[in-house]
């Protein structure tokens, strides 16, 4: 059965069909609090890719040698022991970026999008399909934060990248940033529009 | 008195859903109907009093800079920090397994209510959240923790519920459009909501 | 063998413990002085911001303190404490302890040709969300603000994370800490309102009121120990 899956579905699927932020609605919780700035939306969208994908490699390396009364433990120790690898390696070598993000490094740990990919894919799955679903989902969570960002930064501050973008013309006929931009639910909203969006043309995903 | 303005603000001012937007995987995935909503709520409360002050302790014991130092004077150097995640991850893992095997054991019918929710648990972000708010913030004692934990989660609850009551009604006398109903409209419903809490921003405690 | 058995689950969990922490300690222990490095390059930035000096890069931020900044510690009464070093005293810690007399209390003396001499001063305190802190820059008459630098961990953006804008801490500058000899740190109030004394004051920010109120209460508390120490510059100066 594993041998069948098309490695093509399995990577390409969550970056839109099976998009673990917007369809399978995981992992909301840091794709809001990152999301007033580029930069540390991509950190944190890329910090996400590295402990996914390593992540579903281990586990689907040892898979067959968990005993199964311990399997969350298992696989909460192996993801927080690289989530302690990826925020030393920030403190380190992007350390503003780092002071930004402050807790939510720490809360990958308990991303959803973590303990559904492993306990759906890997736990059942060879390393190859395994690092390949790690980095797919990874990806879509990314782009979603990164559609999130952008806006929220474009609207809410008028830069992106912290460069200035919006001309100032427009400041001088009388445009505001708009602060609402910047704050925490603001990002919620621009989630649901983008569920929006992509459910108007994806009608087999709708609620009945 | 201060814990107790900590404990008020932990509920409205702080509070885990509205302010962070913490714990939201399973926030969306029970606040379908208010007496399931109700369980997750009193099972994430109760976890976040019992492992906020074990955190705490850990922390200040063992994992901080200097922690040691009630070991002896040589291990007064040790710095331990780069654990904590680890740590407080695992506390939490296995406080959850310890209360459920406990609930298991000597209330069947508390089980059978609040039962299916403890595995939800070890992966709530309120949960890891709190704990490491703890970390950042340098309470001061023990109780502090505990007030802190208790408002946390009673704030948790008070969100789940008012989100899944007003669900209740949104899905039986509304039309929203097709596209965004159940998750859309429930983003949207909890940003205006998260919106509302921000004026007790202004409360003086 | 029997996986479901306890034998296997404990050995199993054991070995993953071992082998998770052996690894997270090496690289702990690997990354530490990459780590230290970046902290105090990021504690001197924003010493150096106070004067307005905001050099490229890290290495020029360290060359730069190096040369340009002396950093002294000094006790209650304003005489120097020998056996102290201002760079590693921990000011968080400092500003908890009640009793004045006991805190260790650094001073940064910054120097150039252009600027002349300037008295850099650490403050923490607490904000509505978690910590601010900052440091706030006098001229060597030890009372006129010659700049003004504050951060916070996690205050609301927008709000009470104003106070890290250029605009709010240009709002210090040339405010006195002496008014007619008494000694009276500036405060922060509300836009459009007076404080109830008669020392400096600059507005608050609107929506951020418990974060400005932070900041009056931290200059307050932090400024006051050093009182005897910038009285004695008033008077080398006059």
């Amino acid at each position: 059965m594993a041998e069948k899956i098309s490695y093509k579905s399995v990577f390409f699927n969550p970056l839109s069909k099976d998009n673990p932020v917007v369809v399978q609605i995981l992992g909301i919780c840091s794709a809001l609090a990152v999301t007033a700035k580029l930069e540390p939306a991509i950190v944190m969208g890329l910090s996400v890719i590295a402990v996914l994908a390593f992540s579903n490699v281990i586990i689907s390396l040892i898979r067959n040698t968990i005993p199964t009364n311990i399997r969350i433990i298992v696989q909460l120790v192996v993801v927080a022991g690289l989530v302690v690898i990826v925020n030393q390696l920030l403190l380190a070598y992007a350390y503003d970026v780092s002071k930004q993000l402050s807790v939510f490094i720490g809360l990958i740990i308990t991303n959803c999008i973590l303990m559904g990919r492993l306990e759906a894919f890997a736990m059942s799955n060879r390393p190859w399909p395994s690092f390949l679903d790690g980095v797919g989902n990874g990806l879509g969570y990314t782009i979603i934060l990164v559609i999130v960002a952008f806006f929220r930064e474009l609207l809410g501050s008028g830069t992106l990248f912290g460069c200035q973008v919006m001309p100032q013309w427009l400041y001088n006929h009388g445009y505001e940033n708009n602060g609402l931009m910047i704050l925490p639910p603001m990002a919620l909203i621009v989630v649901a529009c983008i569920i929006w969006v992509q459910r108007s043309y994806n009608k087999d995903l709708q609620d009945k | 008195m201060e814990n107790l303005n900590l404990f008020i603000r932990s509920i409205f001012v702080d509070n885990m859903i509205f302010a962070y937007f913490l714990g939201m995987c399973s926030f969306l995935a029970v606040s379908k109907n208010v007496k399931t909503a109700l369980g997750l709520g009193v099972a994430v409360t109760f976890m976040l009093v019992i492992t906020l002050p074990i955190n705490y302790l850990l922390e200040t014991y063992v994992l901080k800079a200097g922690a040691l130092a009630w070991l002896g004077e040589e291990y007064a150097d040790v710095d331990l920090s780069f654990l904590s995640l680890i740590m407080f991850i695992a506390v939490i893992a296995s406080m959850t397994q310890l209360v459920e095997m406990v609930v298991e054991k000597y209330s069947p019918s508390l089980y059978a209510s609040l039962g299916i929710f403890l595995p939800l648990i070890a992966v709530n972000c309120a949960i890891l959240g709190g704990s490491l708010f703890m970390q950042q913030r340098d309470f001061g004692s023990v109780w502090t923790a505990v007030c802190a934990g208790g408002g946390w989660g009673i704030g948790w609850l008070l969100a789940i519920v008012a989100i899944a009551a007003i669900r209740e009604r949104v899905q039986s006398y509304s039309n929203v459009p097709a596209p965004l109903r159940g998750v859309g409209i429930t983003f949207i419903i909890t940003a205006l909501m998260g919106i509302a809490f921000m004026s007790f921003l202004g409360i003086k405690l | 063998m029997n996986k479901q058995s306890s034998t296997y689950t404990i050995i199993y969990i054991i070995v993953l413990v071992v082998v998770v922490g052996a690894a997270l300690a090496w690289v702990a222990t690997a990354l530490k002085p990459e780590q230290t490095k970046n902290a105090n390059a990021d504690k001197m930035k924003q010493i150096l911001a106070a004067v307005h000096c905001a050099p490229a890069n890290n290495t020029l931020v360290a060359e730069t303190f190096d040369s340009r900044i002396k950093g002294i510690v000094i006790d209650e009464k304003g005489d120097i404490v020998d056996n102290a070093v201002a760079f590693d005293v921990n000011v968080a810690d400092q500003s908890k302890e009640a009793d004045t007399a006991k805190r260790l209390l650094p001073v940064y003396i910054y120097s150039d040709d252009e600027t002349g001499t300037k008295y850099i001063l650490p403050l923490y305190g607490q904000g509505l969300w978690g910590p601010i802190w900052g440091y706030i820059a006098l001229d060597s008459d030890g009372s006129t603000v010659y700049g003004a630098y504050f951060s916070h961990q996690g205050e609301t953006p927008g709000l009470g994370a104003e106070i890290e804008k250029p605009e709010f801490q240009e709002r210090f500058v040339n405010k006195e800490l002496f008014k007619d000899g008494e000694f009276l740190p500036v405060t922060v109030v509300k836009a459009g309102q007076r404080p109830q004394g008669n020392e400096d004051y600059v507005d608050g920010i609107s929506g951020g009121t418990i974060t400005s109120k932070g900041v009056a209460s931290m200059l307050d508390n932090c400024l006051a120990p050093y009182k005897n120490y910038l009285e004695k510059l008033t008077n080398n100066n006059d």
